[in-house]
């Protein structure tokens, strides 16, 4: 026997994943990939399309170069073409892609030329790729080219060989995950040939391109990384069908990432190994002393290659420490990496590098068991910035402040007075030496920055010098020895203080990691007890703006069909009422359809005044968080964190949303059993009044003229009766399909009490002419919110019931009366009382067999099952007891205010 | 017999037309019937009968737009027939004309009390008596509109100027559903919502004229609806 359980797919989980195939259909993407310009993609790209417009597709073409060649534009006739949009930028005409004329017309099939290819700003994406990613989420099928030297990953191994740097590339995601890769190929010579006849480029700038570019070596060689690249998507093809695509799970790659643009490198690297290995990979940032005192630009670069290796698909992780090699030892042992890449220059070739061990000498003797790989950065990094950067650190911690003057003041001279008090004392020399090295240190810790220890170690050596070396009170030193004790009094001081300066700001580092995970913890723990959505979304927002102080907006809904928006304003902020403007709205729209993040600092609708991240959940969105930038965009730290805390409100989301259904099932269920209860109960109920109806009359009609009158009296009666307690049963069953689902679905107004009682007894009466019934109300108007034509059909059919179970002769009270926050409704009578068996069925719809009481064959056992119902819809309470004195009270209480 | 009362049946459900004639015609009215809203249009225009029972759930037109059409030119009295549940439908049918209402299911005395009324308050009856009554007597209850003066058996009442307006309003159009708003809109004037306040009036003045205020004998409760002032006490 074979066992296929393990690798026989649920079909479960096959039909659910149709399911949401099926909900967000998406489009398919065929590229067009050559290894150059000329090799003929929009060629085959249109030529294709004519076929599909032979066989009645909706094509539609979106844009094509402007560079197209004469015969391209031919082979277009007939197909529908898209009008460019015009955008102006600085003082050029340029034609854009039209993305929202084609969402709008919606083809079947759309040909975009250029995936690689950058809007110009103002458009709301900053790549064309992301635009095609929009028409694939609409369902519109896309033909689109691209060349070899436009992947991301190959870029830089590209470059290399033509020596030509490209600017514009593509994610390899968006190259992996299309659905048809056409290799468009053609020879290198005829290339060339191709080339020299003009056909590609204008004359002129074809001699250009032939220098640099078109050389027969590198068309070969880019001829072959391309055919590789194909093929190499074939093999993972086809092994990544039967194995769902788990990655190998025995390699995991981590990559160092710096300011060094020799990071770039290093990152592309890694991605192309991880895919050959099928391996998940890791890009490590380490946020050092250092960090702060970076330059803009290095920022920047870092948070470049940060978004790099995310779209590259790794997992980016940010650490902080002071010594880079221990932090990632550490990181790596823990997470199971087994490869580690970093980047290497060999430019700082001076005295200190001989004594200091290099950051890969660390890591091996760190990491035996781990593997490491160094890639050659590129010489001649500007040895300018370093400097620059040393500079700053130092100026960063040259402060200058009235406290801290006054402080190291204060200090030098109460160790000068103690010192003296020593001199006076007789002791020797040393211990005064102590007493200021121990100053200096008290002056570093008290002090912000390096500025006051060096100066108090400087000023200390003047002031030993000048009141307990001899001569005194002069600044000469004369003994032999006493250079050398300032020398060693200097050496001490400055590293003391560069040791305190050091320590304060690792202590400083772990107040904010600390801080930050409290954080986490924190809300994690808040989101577990919270118990409702809304109050979910209330915490994340106060959360948003604690942390980030920035105001935030949660939309649980897409904001184009449903108003969902909680908005929280920062106190930090000026008004940011901006946030629900229509346009803002727009974005978090497009957030909610695209998945993705956008706003400020994104490449997607970076015109917009906030940033917007979608919570995912299962391939949904459920909700969208912004955060307004109108202080500025948010940085990689606080997008990274703000990822920590999605994950966390994701799931917090996820299970309200997955509680919400289970209650909604059951309550569906609880709903269908109930509905199934009662049709069971009535429809034996409403046959024997039918029956006797239809006997009745067909007795009457066939043979009236020999029944004498008064069987016929009673018949006519008999049918009187039958049809007043369908009557009333059908009132009540009316009284049912008024309360709608749940448990707040009756409509309240205001009711006075009295009238509602007064109603249902003059009702009654209208029936029981000869009963007694008594009525009791407050002497205050008591005013109820009830719907009151519920509530006067509960009245009824309690006094129905107390009619039915008492004697002919007895009187039946009705009383009104408000305790507390309450108005209380009893109804009771004189007649025997509830027997033990019947409590537990009192209120029940259906009352297993053989515990009915005969009696209520015909009774109200439904009528107080609905009197139930309704209180219950009304919030409030019933019950029956039986009197000391003998019969029942029906009691029913009403909450008088809206809860 | 010279002068009996022309009653209009609208009603497209022939059992219970059956069973209205019948009643009808044993209690001396004359009646034609209607079963669709224009035919009920057409009838009154060539009839012009002294009442009509109107059923608001017609197969060709709404019964409301049957009684907005109506009203354009006529001041016939109309007894709505609506279900019972249809709280807002009668107070919108009321506030479209509409003199009283009926709930299905109704019994033979019901329904011949309404057809009184209506009739009794028509129109045109009431300009032949075109002398307004200065007094009115229910019961025990008395109102003396010259003195401004209630009295309950001997006892006179004291009410305040609005819980005298509201029983004036009422009394006028004794043995009509008013509904709340035409009440509230008669006492304080348009644009306002005191249908709390009319309430707490209510209240106060079912204390003062009524044995029983849960019982009360005189002005009665039609919930979701309005008030009514009965015209004669129930036995």
């Amino acid at each position: 026997m074979v066992d296929f359980s393990d690798t026989r797919p649920n079909p479960d989980d096959i039909l659910e994943d149709l399911f949401i195939k099926e909900q967000n259909k998406k489009g398919r993407l065929e590229i067009f990939f050559g290894y150059a310009a000329g090799v003929g993609k929009t060629y085959a790209m249109i030529d294709d399309a004519q076929e599909q417009l032979r066989c009645g597709v909706d094509v539609l073409v979106g844009y094509v170069e402007e560079h197209t060649r004469p015969e391209t534009i031919q082979i277009m006739n007939g197909l529908p073409i898209l009008a460019p949009k015009m955008v102006e930028y600085r003082k050029l005409q340029l034609k854009e892609f039209d993305l929202d004329a084609a969402l709008e017309r919606k083809p079947e099939l759309i040909l975009v030329d250029e995936l690689a290819h950058t809007n110009a700003p103002g458009m709301r994406n900053k790549k064309r790729y992301q635009d095609i990613e929009e028409l694939l989420n609409a369902g519109i099928d896309v033909f689109t080219t691209v060349n070899v030297q436009h992947l991301e990953s190959l870029n830089d191994v590209v470059q290399k060989i033509t020596h030509v740097g490209v600017k514009e590339t593509i994610p390899d995601y968006v190259f992996n995950q299309a659905d048809k890769i056409r290799l468009i190929d053609i020879e290198p010579d005829e290339l060339l040939r191709r080339f020299e006849s003009g056909k590609i480029y204008r004359p002129e700038r074809t001699q250009k391109a032939l220098d640099n570019f078109f050389t027969r070596e590198n068309l070969r060689l880019l001829r072959e990384i391309a055919m590789r690249k194909v093929a190499n998507r074939i093999s993972s093809d086809n092994q990544n069908e039967p194995r769902l695509s788990k990655k190998m799970a025995n390699i995991r790659l981590m990559v160092c990432i710096s300011a060094s643009p020799s990071s770039a490198r290093c990152i592309r690297w890694t991605d192309r190994t991880a895919e050959a290995f099928q391996a998940p990979w890791t890009a490590v940032y380490v946020e050092d002393m250092d960090s702060d005192a970076m330059t803009d630009g290095e920022k920047n670069r870092v948070r470049d290659h940060l978004a790099l290796a995310e779209r590259l698909g790794a997992e980016i992780v940010t650490l902080n420490g002071h010594d880079i090699a221990t932090v990632i030892a550490e990181y790596a042992k823990l997470s199971g990496i087994t490869n580690i890449v970093i980047g290497k220059s060999r430019n700082k070739k001076s005295l200190i590098s001989y004594f200091k061990a290099s950051l890969e000498e660390k890591l091996i003797a760190m990491l035996p068991s781990i593997e490491i790989h160094i890639i050659p950065g590129n010489p001649g990094i500007k040895k300018n910035a370093l400097y620059q950067r040393r500079r700053l650190r130092i100026s960063r911690n040259l402060f200058l402040s009235w406290q801290d003057s006054v402080k190291t003041l204060l200090i030098i001279v109460a160790a000068t007075l103690i010192s003296l008090m020593l001199q006076a004392l007789n002791i020797s020399d040393q211990n005064i030496i102590m007493v200021y090295i121990l100053s200096v240190l008290i002056i570093s810790r008290v002090t912000v920055g390096y500025l006051y220890g060096v100066l108090a170690s400087c000023l200390t050596v003047l002031v030993f010098n000048y009141f307990f070396t001899v001569p005194y009170y002069t600044l000469h030193a004369i003994q032999e020895g006493y250079p050398i004790t300032f020398v060693i009094m200097l050496l001490v001081a400055l590293i003391t203080s560069t040791l305190t300066v050091r320590i304060k700001t690792q202590a400083r580092l772990a107040v904010e990691r600390e801080h930050r995970t409290e954080v986490l913890y924190e809300i994690n723990k808040k989101l577990l007890a919270s118990r409702d959505f809304e109050e979910t979304i209330g915490l994340i927002n106060a959360y948003m703006v604690k942390i980030f102080g920035r105001s935030a907006i949660f939309y649980s809904q897409d904001p184009e069909d449903h108003d969902s928006d909680t908005f929280l304003q920062s106190e930090l902020e000026d008004d940011a009422a901006f946030l629900k403007s229509e346009s803002e709205r727009a974005v978090a729209h497009w957030v909610f359809m695209n998945k993705k993040c956008a706003g400020a600092g994104t490449d997607t609708l970076m015109g917009a005044g906030a940033f917007y991240m979608p919570i995912i959940a299962r391939s949904k969105v459920l909700g969208v968080i912004g955060l307004s930038c109108a202080n500025g965009v948010l940085n990689q730290n606080n997008r990274l964190f703000l990822r920590m805390i999605a994950s966390q409100v994701e799931m917090a989301l996820e299970r309200h949303y997955l509680s919400n259904e289970q209650r909604r099932i059951l309550v569906e269920s609880e709903k269908e059993k109930m509905r199934s209860n009662l049709l069971r109960g009535i429809s034996h109920d409403l046959r024997t009044p039918l029956t006797g109806i239809l006997g009745a009359s067909s007795a009457i009609l066939e043979s009236g003229s020999i029944m004498d009158q008064e069987t016929q009296e009673t018949l006519i009666n008999n049918i009187k009766e039958d049809s007043q307690w369908l009557i009333r049963m059908v009132e009540n069953l009316l009284s049912v399909t008024r309360i709608n689902e749940g448990p707040m679905n009756v409509t309240k107004t205001p009711e006075a009490a009295e009238e509602i009682v007064a109603e249902a007894i003059s009702r009654i009466r209208k029936r029981f002419a000869s009963r007694k019934i008594t009525v009791k109300v407050p002497e205050v108007l008591l005013i109820v919110p009830m719907d009151g034509t519920l509530i006067e059909q509960v009245i009824i059919n309690l006094l129905e019931n107390a009619i039915k179970y008492s004697p002919e002769d007895s009187v039946i009270a009705v009383e009104v009366k408000k305790t507390g926050n309450e108005a209380v409704f009893e109804v009771s009578d004189q007649g025997n009382g509830i027997t033990e068996q019947d409590f537990p069925y009192l209120f029940e719809t259906y009352v297993p067999d053989g515990k009915r009481n005969a009696d209520s064959s015909r009774g109200m056992g439904i009528g107080l099952s609905i009197c139930r119902s309704i209180i219950k819809a009304h919030q409030g309470k019933i019950d029956a007891e039986n009197k000391a004195q003998g019969g029942a009270v029906f009691r029913f209480t009403l909450p008088l205010q809206e809860m | 017999m010279e002068n009996k009362s022309v009653i209009l049946i609208v009603e497209d459900e022939a059992g219970i037309s059956n069973f209205i004639a019948a009643i009808l015609k044993a209690n001396d009215y004359k009646m034609i019937k209607a079963v669709t809203g224009k035919e009920a249009i057409s009838m009154t225009a060539s009839y012009s009968p002294d009442l009509i029972l109107l059923d608001l759930g017609l197969p060709d037109i709404d019964g409301m737009e049957v009684l907005k059409t109506i009203r354009e030119w006529s001041t016939i009295p109309v007894v709505v027939v609506s279900a019972r549940g249809h709280e807002r439908e009668k107070v919108e049918a009321l506030d479209l004309g509409a003199d009283d209402y009926i709930t299905k299911p109704f019994g033979t005395a019901e329904l011949l009390a309404r057809i009184r009324t209506g009739i009794r308050h028509s129109p045109k009856n009431r300009s032949e008596n075109a002398l307004e009554s200065t007094s009115l007597r229910i019961g025990e209850l008395a109102i003396d509109y010259d003195k401004r003066l209630v009295t309950v058996g001997e006892k006179s009442v004291h009410l305040t100027p609005i819980e005298y307006k509201i029983i004036v309003l009422l009394s006028k159009n004794i043995g009509k559903v008013l509904t709340h708003d035409y009440i509230i809109k008669e006492v304080w004037g348009p644009y306002t919502n005191e249908i709390q306040a009319l309430r707490v009036n209510m209240a106060n003045i079912r204390r003062k004229i009524e044995e029983n205020p849960a019982e009360p004998q005189y002005i009665v409760t039609q919930v979701g609806v309005g008030y009514r002032m009965v015209e004669e006490l129930d036995v």
